[in-house]
């Protein structure tokens, strides 16, 4: 290894100080110049510990026991200070809500620059350099709140990059985008590395990224490498549950592994019950936080029995918005919502929860028990379930995100993963008759989310299930309607073929064709409906 | 992400000033406001506040949550010390009775009466309008000051790099929070639980708060620990720090500076000379046969 390496690990091995066993053992690597490495890996195996350690918050923010070696640039960083390893290491985290301080994107930007006291004119050529490779100087006066998510990503790694860092690591930055966004994120940082900056980027949404062809993959499991080498060789030896990989790659593997077994998506609704009564139904409905801009406009829906709706659009299109108004979170201010006939006008939002129950985008804010089971206990207990009932649901909760073992744990101390997935259960177990998710797959790994998205749609309890997502896959895999929202209105509404056949729409959305929906598209005249690869590959 | 304040580019008073001579104003406001119980003195400082107020450019709808959350907890402070006579013990030794009304029930052998005195009287209403000019003044800063500005105006008082980055975050972590509270209010009315339908003891109702106040201390915990994380991430508090926003003092600025200095000094002087402790109007007493 040449000093000059940029970033060079050896034997790393660290344990958290209130943890009995290490996060990451025994890792070793190095990245060159204009490098993309991808890691990738289930929730908790290591990722995120692994970038702790190279940006300096291991061991000064988060304590514990270290051994081995991190070098930057041939130069060991034991004893550095975590401002002269920022000026190496630029990190952006997966969430840029949290990384975000300023008001503006100027002062956002500046943020770095200006705790390095450089002087004002150098400060702001910085800025103005680095919002003009971002394509993003139409942003420099505006309110870093009023952002979009993708916006948000994107003055985030401008913050970083106007510190001019020779390494970029990059944690989960996808996991909040429109496919959209995404790509042009992933196009930016393809641009970064081959202009010489070495890319360590950890990303569950693997498919997307082996679009800018990284370089090397590393897969990590349980705290150490299991493979370290190019993409082809990654398709190869991991486990095509465990990541998600192009849906050709999948289809040649599983052809050899026996059919999946057929879904029976929600069981409780037999294919002769009428249609005819709608469990929702929005009438004209429009919404406006501010009184000067209207959010929502003529929504006209209603979800019936047997729907399994996927809502897709860009990030700020209204989708969450639509979302509560089924709930009765938010009231119309003109139109009405009418839940099972009630107007949502009429009726508290716990008389509704009986009826439909909503799993919110981020498991912290709802978290509060001692203990997994009392957490889940709390929903049905409040709905007045009777006690024998209320252990079968905890109890049939658990099993279906896989948390059985932690039930006496406290939610508030597992991975954001674990806690999402009590979130869900803990909905699971009002067992209400509609289930509505706020995107229940983000920040989680592939096969932890396709195992509870297939329990969750055999459950015999609901009788409808919505969910508002980025991923386009998961819309092709369980949906039987799809939704696309935009700008506040439905601009599509039908089976998935008909909406996400339309390629120009898709676009206009902000959202992109995958492998698996042109498969899918591809194969239809055979097929007459969309299947996940796994099933695909067993039809001829 | 911290929210900021509905803070607007308005035409207001507050606004045509450097925030920095408007913060030392309003610490000069804020003493001179203290110093005196008298009805007297604290007339012309609730008259400034009441003019500030006029000219802030602020729609009533805006603000109107907030005011009437102010106004409804200084009047519900107030009337309660008035009924108990608690609160203003220590500035008065004497009182001079108006009128007492009796319950017409015992409770062993004590009978609850409510006494309106002179000095009572008089102390509701200087502590109605003292806390009134205080909470009119300080609700108007959020509104009217620029919170890209926060931090350079507490540094441009004197204060550290370190603590007035502390300042401007702490100023911007009260709307978050609320913004926190009311995401987990949502989450936990999606799952049934109905803050208005607690019952019990006391003990038992905070208990019952438990589903709201957990998540929101949580969120602000561990928002705080990704804030920190950003912070050191991008090298804050290696030295002194530049600041990219530069304020400039102008001649109107001097001006409301003096205007500060001369009204707390004036105020010191008034208390020297007796105008400090509570005036009753020779009305009042003469009511109560004074």
């Amino acid at each position: 290894m040449t000093p000059e390496t940029p970033l060079v690990i050896e034997k790393l091995t660290f344990r958290y100080r209130d943890r009995k066993t290490p996060a990451i053992r025994d890792i070793s690597f190095s990245a060159g110049p204009g490098e993309i490495l991808l890691i990738a890996g289930a929730s908790g195996c290591g990722k995120t510990t692994l970038i702790r350690c190279i940006n300096g918050l291991i061991p000064r923010s988060y304590k514990g026991e270290a051994s081995g070696r991190i070098l930057l640039n041939g130069q060991e960083t034991v004893g550095w200070a975590l401002a002269k390893i920022s000026q190496t290491v630029g990190t952006v985290l997966q969430d840029p809500e949290r990384q975000i301080l300023g008001t503006k994107v100027l002062h956002e930007v500046a943020f770095g620059l200006e705790n390095l006291a450089m002087p004002r004119p150098e400060i702001i050529a910085r800025v103005d350099e680095s919002l003009n490779y971002l394509n993003i100087s139409y942003l420099r006066d505006r309110e870093t709140f009023n952002l979009s998510g993708g916006e948000k990503q994107k003055v985030a790694l401008a913050g970083v990059l106007a510190m001019r860092p020779s390494i970029l690591l990059l944690d989960e930055p996808l996991a909040s985008l429109d496919p959209a966004s995404a790509y042009e994120t992933l196009d930016m940082v393809r641009r970064l590395a081959d202009e010489g900056m070495t890319v360590l980027m950890i990303e569950h949404r693997v498919e997307d990224v082996l679009r800018i062809r990284p370089e090397r993959v590393m897969f990590m499991s349980e705290g150490q490498v299991k493979y370290l080498g190019s993409l082809e060789g990654l398709e190869k030896v991991v486990d095509y549950h465990e990541v998600k990989l192009p849906a050709k790659a999948i289809l040649e593997r599983a052809a050899r592994d026996p059919a999946p077994a057929e879904l029976n998506v929600l069981p409780g609704v037999s294919s002769q019950d009428s249609p005819q009564s709608a469990l929702v139904k929005f009438e004209n409905v429009a919404f406006s936080y501010q009184p000067e801009t209207e959010v929502l406009h003529g929504i006209n829906l209603e979800i019936k029995r047997g729907d399994v709706i996927a809502v897709l659009g860009p990030n700020g299109a209204g989708k969450t918005t639509f979302v509560k108004h089924a709930i009765g979170l938010l009231k119309p201010k003109s139109g009405n919502v009418l839940v099972n006939g009630r107007n949502t006008r009429e009726a508290s939002v716990a008389q509704i929860a009986s009826t439909l129950g909503y799993v919110f985008q981020s498991p912290s804010h709802m978290l509060f028990a001692p203990t997994v089971r009392e957490e889940l206990a709390f929903g049905p207990k409040n709905l007045l379930h009777p006690k024998d009932q209320i252990e079968k649901e905890v109890k049939e909760a658990l099993q279906i995100v896989n948390l059985s073992e932690m039930e006496k744990d406290p939610p508030l101390a597992l991975s954001f993963g674990q806690q999402k997935r009590v979130s869900i259960a803990a909905i699971l177990a009002m067992h209400s008759r509609i289930l509505v998710m706020d995107e229940p797959t983000a920040g989680q790994d592939y096969h932890n989310y396709m195992s509870f998205m297939d329990a969750i749609l055999q459950l015999p309890g609901f009788e409808a299930i919505l969910f508002i997502t980025h991923d386009v896959d998961l819309a092709v895999i369980y949906a039987n309607r799809v939704l696309m929202v935009a700008d506040g209105t439905i601009v599509a509404d039908g089976s998935p073929r008909e909406v996400l056949g339309d390629v120009q729409r898709l676009e206009k959305c902000r959202l992109v064709p995958t492998s698996l929906l042109s498969l899918n598209l591809e194969r239809w005249p055979r097929t007459g409906r969309f299947l996940r690869a796994e099933a695909l590959a067993h039809i001829h | 992400m911290l929210v900021s304040w509905r803070y607007r580019q308005r035409k207001s008073l507050i606004q045509w000033f450097d925030p920095r001579a408007w913060i030392i104003f309003y610490g000069c406001f804020l003493v001179t406001s203290l110093l005196s119980w008298d009805v007297r003195f604290l007339l012309p400082v609730v008259a400034i506040s009441v003019i500030v107020l006029l000219t802030s450019g602020l729609k009533w709808h805006e603000i109107r949550r907030a005011f009437l959350f102010i106004i409804g907890f200084i009047f519900i402070f107030t009337f309660l010390t008035f009924l108990t006579g608690r609160g203003g013990s220590e500035v008065y030794k004497q009182e001079h009775l108006i009128r007492a009304f009796k319950a017409p029930f015992s409770i062993l052998g004590w009978t609850p009466t409510l006494k309106i005195t002179a000095e009572r009287a008089i102390f509701a209403v200087a502590q109605f309008g003292r806390v009134f000019g205080i909470g009119i003044m300080t609700l108007l800063i959020p509104y009217s000051l620029n919170p890209s500005f926060y931090g350079v105006t507490f540094r441009g008082i004197g204060l550290p790099d370190k603590i007035a980055y502390a300042m401007d975050l702490t100023m911007r972590f009260i709307p978050t929070f609320g913004r926190d509270f009311q995401l987990t209010m949502d989450a936990q009315r999606a799952r049934g639980y109905e803050l208005e339908k607690i019952s019990g003891g006391l003990f038992a109702q905070v208990r019952k708060l438990g589903p709201i106040f957990v998540p929101v201390t949580i969120h602000a915990i561990l928002g705080s620990e990704d804030i920190i994380d950003a912070m050191d991430l991008r090298a804050f508090g290696i030295g002194p720090r530049t600041w990219l926003e530069h304020l400039r003092y102008q001649p109107r600025d001097f001006l409301l500076i003096a205007f500060g200095v001369v009204m707390l000094v004036a105020g010191f002087v008034l208390v020297f000379r007796g105008y400090g402790v509570l005036w009753v109007p020779a009305a009042l007493l003469h009511l109560a046969g004074g």
